[in-house]
């Protein structure tokens, strides 16, 4: 094991480096859990549609029939008839995709803003995150509610009104990171080597403030998937395309009737942003051991 | 002691760098009130005074870095700087562009703190070759392939191992020789040296004042070191300006001004050194006495 090993001054606590964090992360149960949890999930979305190849919009018998009936799909029917296993085996991948662009775009305003205001300070900072507060205090859900209602529905539009939502949180994380680690010597160095800003702000101050960011990026993912879910439970997903909140949304009236055609889609919901919540938190552990109250 | 065979400034020699009545201010304050000094090439300048006397920021206005971040502004003053081919260009007036042109490059500096003046997160090699990218337009291999040559020429022990380490894995002293590899990848003219050795215990002190010393030699750069240890100023300097509350108090000849100080402010720094055997006899350790400068009397430094 490679430890701190300092001869002649005494040294600070370093943020272990990845490597480190990593041993840490996989020593941690719950954030193993939570991956184990993140790749069978991924691998039922992306493998599950060949392995039981059911279209999910087909009516396939009476419908309302509950597991364990004769000749009914494991998870029973819908209010039309139509498999639920289907749903939820194709459902995961519209969610997944829309959460993981929407995240991406977060991550790209997110970060953006929050660096240039956090590095360049002044003037530049109050009047960014001046516009970060406007976006902060509207309501997240009824916005993209209005973005998605305003144009045809399509999934890469809910992804950016979702990420549109999101970003804000990101933005003031990534300031207040930067606006530690700006005026510590080694940037003051990197200036004095002849960097230009650009690179300073990316190369030098970014990885510096990975931890915390990977963190809210991996949190922000189990958000997007909420998003995600509650819009297409209100309808405002492509109709076209079958997500796990859809499935929920159309099969709100048969909550009684049918526990079934609600339970499963929402129990893959539950497992997705409880796998990310896990890791996240894992995570936070690995970057920081000394928050650790345990 | 200082070094004999320091090359001596000829009376000819032209100035590489001219400070001319510089004046930093942060908002009401001013840190550097009018300061006037030359570097000549080959030799060794060092700044003296006590915390808060305006050598850092003066250093960090000659690599215009006051600016950033710090708020500072250079309200007037020159600060000229010969090129390579003789042209004499005004650092003030730069723009950022050209002056990042300048920094790493022409003017190079060096930290007070080795222990947080290299980026945590990369290897130390890779932030050598990433000096010598900038400045030199080479691919990633040779710029190892420098960062190499440097690790040797500052004497670090196995370089090609060390290269790959990241800084958490160094000790002190050898953060600094890294900073100061990096300081001289691109063979600057000038190197700017911040309180180098005051993070450092006294042994590793002495290693770096002479890596710095021999560096000097071997690179011909004219050295500006900023230092409050009159043991430093003895050690490496040729010539030596004292400053005191923003402006400068005295300078010359490190030779003329330990041996004949002017200046009732120099006096009273040189009589603040504590001297060896001063305890002597005593039982317990003792504070020194406070250095007044009204009533200072020089010490006879016994020969």
């Amino acid at each position: 094991m490679t430890g701190l090993f300092v001869n002649d001054v005494e040294v600070e606590a370093v943020a272990p480096p990845g490597r480190e964090a990593l041993r840490l992360f996989f020593r941690n149960r719950a954030a193993v859990f939570g991956l184990i949890l993140l790749i069978f999930m991924i691998l039922m979305t992306y493998l599950g549609p060949s392995l039981y190849d059911q279209d999910p919009s087909r009516i396939i018998a009476i419908p309302l029939e509950g597991p364990g009936t004769e000749d009914i799909p494991a998870f029973g029917t819908d209010y039309l008839g139509r498999d639920v296993l289907a749903g939820v085996v194709n459902g995961g991948d519209t969610t997944l995709r829309v959460s993981l662009v929407a995240t991406l775009i977060m991550v790209l305003i997110g970060v953006s803003i929050g660096a240039i205001a956090g590095f360049y300070g002044g003037r530049v900072d109050t009047l960014l995150m001046r516009f970060t507060e406007v976006f902060q205090v509207m309501p997240g859900l009824l916005f993209a509610l209005v973005i998605v209602t305003l144009f045809e529905p399509a999934w890469w539009k809910v992804a950016i009104a979702i990420g549109v939502v999101l970003w804000p949180s990101l933005a003031r994380l990534t300031r207040a990171e930067f606006l530690r680690l700006r005026n510590l010597e080694f940037v003051k160095a990197a200036q004095a080597i002849g960097t230009s800003d650009f690179r300073i702000m990316f190369r030098v101050l970014l990885p510096n403030a990975m931890p915390p960011l990977i963190v809210a990026t991996t949190l922000g993912m189990g958000a997007a998937i909420l998003f995600e879910a509650a819009l297409a439970f209100l309808g405002l997903g492509d109709p076209n395309d079958v997500s796990w909140g859809y499935l929920i949304g159309q099969n709100r009236g048969s909550v009684l009737g049918g526990w079934w055609t609600v339970t499963f889609p929402g129990l893959a919901i539950f497992t997705t942003v409880l796998s990310f919540s896990l890791i996240g938190d894992g995570l936070q552990d690995a970057f920081n051991p000394k928050l650790r109250g345990r | 002691m200082p070094n004999e065979t320091s090359p001596a400034q000829g009376s000819d020699a032209e100035a590489i760098l001219s400070v001319r009545d510089l004046v930093v201010t942060f908002g009401s304050f001013t840190a550097v009130n009018g300061t006037s000094f030359d570097l000549f090439p080959g030799e060794t300048l060092a700044v003296v005074g006590e915390s808060g006397s305006g050598k850092s920021v003066t250093a960090l206005s000659i690599m215009r870095l006051v600016e950033l971040g710090t708020r500072g502004k250079i309200e007037q003053g020159e600060i000229l700087f010969r090129r390579d081919n003789g042209e004499v260009v005004d650092l003030v007036g730069l723009s950022e562009n050209e002056m990042r042109e300048v920094r790493g490059n022409d003017i190079s500096m060096i930290f007070q703190e080795p222990l947080t003046s290299l980026n945590p997160v990369y290897t130390v090699g890779n932030q050598v070759a990433e000096a010598v990218q900038l400045h030199q337009g080479v691919d990633k291999a040779e710029g190892m392939a420098r960062a190499l040559e440097m690790f040797q020429q500052v004497r670090i022990p196995d370089p090609e191992q060390r290269l790959e380490q990241f800084p958490h894995e160094m000790s002190g002293g050898m953060r600094q020789r890294v900073m100061i590899a990096m300081a001289l990848s691109c063979d600057p003219r000038v190197l700017i040296a911040d309180e180098p050795t005051t993070a450092l215990d006294v042994t590793i002190q002495a290693q770096i004042l002479g890596l710095m010393r021999d560096l000097r030699q071997t690179t011909g750069a004219a050295v500006m070191i900023i230092t409050h240890d009159m043991g430093v100023v003895a050690e490496v300097a040729d010539r030596v300006v004292v400053m005191n509350q923003a402006e400068i108090v005295e300078q010359g000849d490190v030779y003329d001004l330990f041996e004949n100080p002017r200046e009732r402010y120099t006096q009273a720094l040189l009589a603040a050194v504590p001297r060896l055997g001063s305890m002597t006899g005593l039982d317990e350790p003792a504070p020194f006495d406070l250095v007044e400068m009204e009533t200072v009397e020089m010490k006879q430094v016994d020969s």
